[in-house]
């Protein structure tokens, strides 16, 4: 018997039931489907993160406050104007070209009537050039308006839309925590930057957001950019020497800051996506042993059905080897159409959550198709088919043909 | 002539809890090519057994079987399956057919444990089907068959093989008397043809089909006659 026959005798063997067939794949199209959708979403989720922190550029540090448990940065009693100071000086960082510094808070923002909960960033000019934030209409802040704690205010793009539909910003006043704020400036459409929604933010000197909204002289984060890349292992070190200085810190003593080139963050991001895609992953693997135990079953139910018919092809030649062949193939036939099944399914569907995130976020999300994702389900399937078909398949190959043709 | 089949002092024993069974003693036969032989006894009189140890469906326990001069004693299952394959053809009481595949399909089957090269399996499975005189039904689903087209598919998956021996173990014991002498006809031209048979039942009428009965009774071959009237094509088998 070619493999051919067996393929087509299995075909057959299985076509005769298909809806008991359909039924016992259905574990294993849910368990692949969740792996091609967790995988699909799990290498967006990076994508995404990725994109953007890697669309800061490879040449800038993050120094931030080590005590902070992710998320976006607070500003925090670990980074002061001293500390910017003494990073500023040549002395200290020769690499650096660029030392920004910034705080950032969510709040509520309003106009008259009309509210907004967004984001609030204090900034210095230097970000108008670092990040390409000239204003669409109005002017960015100025070096005066940091001296002078102005109380003025740019605003992003979508609040811009929210705050002020048909109506002429600049000029207006908007409020955040009971302060006001005159608009001197509206931004461009920017999406999003480092995973920082700028179009859903106004920005105020950094001066005027220490003393009105964090009432504190603090920052959240320093953004250093390096001269070279190949000066930014000294660079972190140099970060590092300046501040456990200023920080006071004795040797033998933790950091209490924390400094991340932009390729080590990535790094740190991409560890922590793909650890949460194979927790998931694991959780729909279970799934599939459940499906797998499944397939035994109807294996077993399904050679104990068919003993006579067992017995009679062995009467008309089958070996044992034949018939072991036949009832393995079945079982992984059943599983690897069931993997099939999961993975158009879980293409589809992770094709449409792609969109749906898109779409209700505003995220710049893409749908990567997982062909590892695709390549790992049909061996699975495969190998679920295999390991759990094969002592269905060894009970009826050892089925005697006597004892077989007797079974009532 | 050389004999087909040779037996000489075989036992089939079956060994349970504490105690065994004998099921066939000291049987002793010889079948030649192209006789008809029907072996006859009542029920539980182990002409099955015979049937299955003479089949290569089960191994004897003591004694020698010599099927077409070769001792099938030492052989492994897989031997086993390829002599029954290429030297044996079988049709059952119940007729064993796969119900929901097509009367070509089921007389096909056989070919597929074959060393028979499949550009002849057409030609095969159609003269097969001819020679039981089912053209006509060739693409039925066999589960729309009467009893007796039933049995003539099994009698073509028999043949398909060319076998040296047909078993025919009570082939009229599911069908009504016109059915049943359908079936000893064809089995009766099969032999007219050439075809080595060995009938198994337990109604004499159907027996005289044959031209020599053994016959059976508590394990023991108790008789071997030569049938003097034979019962004529048409005749009544019950």
């Amino acid at each position: 018997m070619t493999f051919s026959d067996s393929i087509h005798s299995a075909y057959k063997g299985l076509s005769t039931s298909k809806g008991r067939s359909l039924l016992t794949i259905l574990g294993i199209v849910i368990g692949i489907m969740s792996i091609m959708i967790v995988m699909s979403l799990g290498a967006g989720a990076q994508r995404l993160i990725l994109d953007q922190v890697d669309s800061l550029g490879s040449k800038i540090i993050f120094v931030s406050d080590s005590r902070q448990a992710g998320g976006p940065p607070q500003p925090t009693e670990s980074l002061d104007d001293r500390d910017l100071t003494e990073l500023r000086k040549k002395t200290n960082v020769p690499n650096a070209n660029l030392v920004l510094a910034s705080a950032f808070n969510a709040q509520r923002i309003t106009y008259g009537s009309e509210a907004f909960d967004g984001a609030v960033q204090g900034i210095t000019p230097e970000w108008e050039r670092a990040f390409s934030l000239t204003p669409a209409q109005g002017d960015f802040i100025s070096d005066d308006d940091v001296r002078s704690s102005a109380k003025v205010a740019v605003i992003g793009y979508t609040v811009r839309k929210e705050l002020f539909p048909g109506e002429d910003p600049i000029g207006q006043i908007v409020k955040v925590k009971n302060n006001s704020f005159r608009v001197i400036g509206v931004l461009p459409e920017k999406g999003m930057l480092a995973l920082f929604g700028y179009d859903q933010s106004i920005f105020l000197p950094i001066s005027t957001f220490q003393n009105t909204i964090l009432n504190a002289k603090n920052y959240g984060n320093f953004l250093i950019e390096v001269d070279d890349e190949k000066n930014i292992n000294a660079t972190v070190e140099d970060i590092k020497q300046t501040l456990r200085f200023t920080h006071n810190i004795q040797v033998g003593e933790d950091d209490d800051f924390e400094v991340q080139p932009q390729a080590d963050l990535a790094d740190r991001l991409g560890t922590i996506t793909t650890g949460f895609s194979l927790f998931l992953i694991a959780v729909a693997a279970i799934s599939l042993v459940v499906g797998g135990v499944g397939i035994m079953n109807i294996m077993l139910v399904s050679v104990s059905e068919r003993t006579r018919e067992i017995g009679l092809r062995k009467a008309v030649g089958a070996t044992n080897k034949n018939i072991l062949m036949q009832f393995l193939i079945e079982a992984i036939m059943l599983t690897g159409v069931g993997g099939i099944i999961g993975i158009i399914l879980g293409g589809l569907f992770s094709y449409g959550a792609a969109q749906a995130i898109k779409q209700f976020s505003g995220l710049e999300w893409s749908f990567e198709f997982p062909i590892q994702g695709m390549i790992i389900g049909l061996l699975v399937a495969v190998s679920i088919g295999l390991v759990f078909g094969i002592y269905p398949a060894r009970k009826a190959a050892q089925k005697s043909p006597t004892e077989a043709l007797r079974y009532e | 002539m050389k004999p087909l089949i040779e037996l000489e002092r075989v036992s089939k024993i079956y060994m349970g809890d504490g105690f065994e069974t004998k099921a066939l003693v000291d049987a002793t036969l010889t079948v030649n090519k192209g006789e008809f032989v029907a072996i006859m006894g009542p029920s539980g009189s182990g002409k099955s057994t015979l049937l299955h140890v003479l089949g290569l469906l089960d191994r004897h326990t003591v004694g020698k079987y010599l099927l077409s001069g070769r001792n099938v004693e030492n052989l492994t299952d897989d031997e086993l399956a390829n002599l029954r394959n290429e030297k044996l053809g079988f049709v059952f009481q119940s007729f064993n057919l796969l119900a929901k595949e097509t009367v070509y399909e089921n007389v096909k089957l056989p070919l597929f444990y074959s060393q028979i090269p499949k550009k002849d399996w057409a030609k095969r499975v159609n003269d097969a089907i001819a020679a039981v005189k089912l053209d006509h039904r060739k693409e039925y689903l066999v589960q729309k068959l009467s009893g007796g087209e039933k049995q003539r598919v099994a009698i073509a998956r028999a043949l398909v093989c060319n076998p040296e021996v047909i078993f025919a173990d009570e082939p009229t014991g599911n069908l009504d008397s016109v059915s049943g002498q359908a079936v000893m006809d064809t089995l009766r031209d099969l032999h007219e043809k050439g075809a080595t048979i060995l009938l198994i039942t337990h109604e004499p009428n159907t027996a005289r089909n044959a031209e020599r009965i053994i016959r059976i009774k508590d394990g023991l071959v108790v008789g071997d006659e030569k049938v003097v009237d034979r019962a004529k094509k048409g005749e009544a088998v019950k």
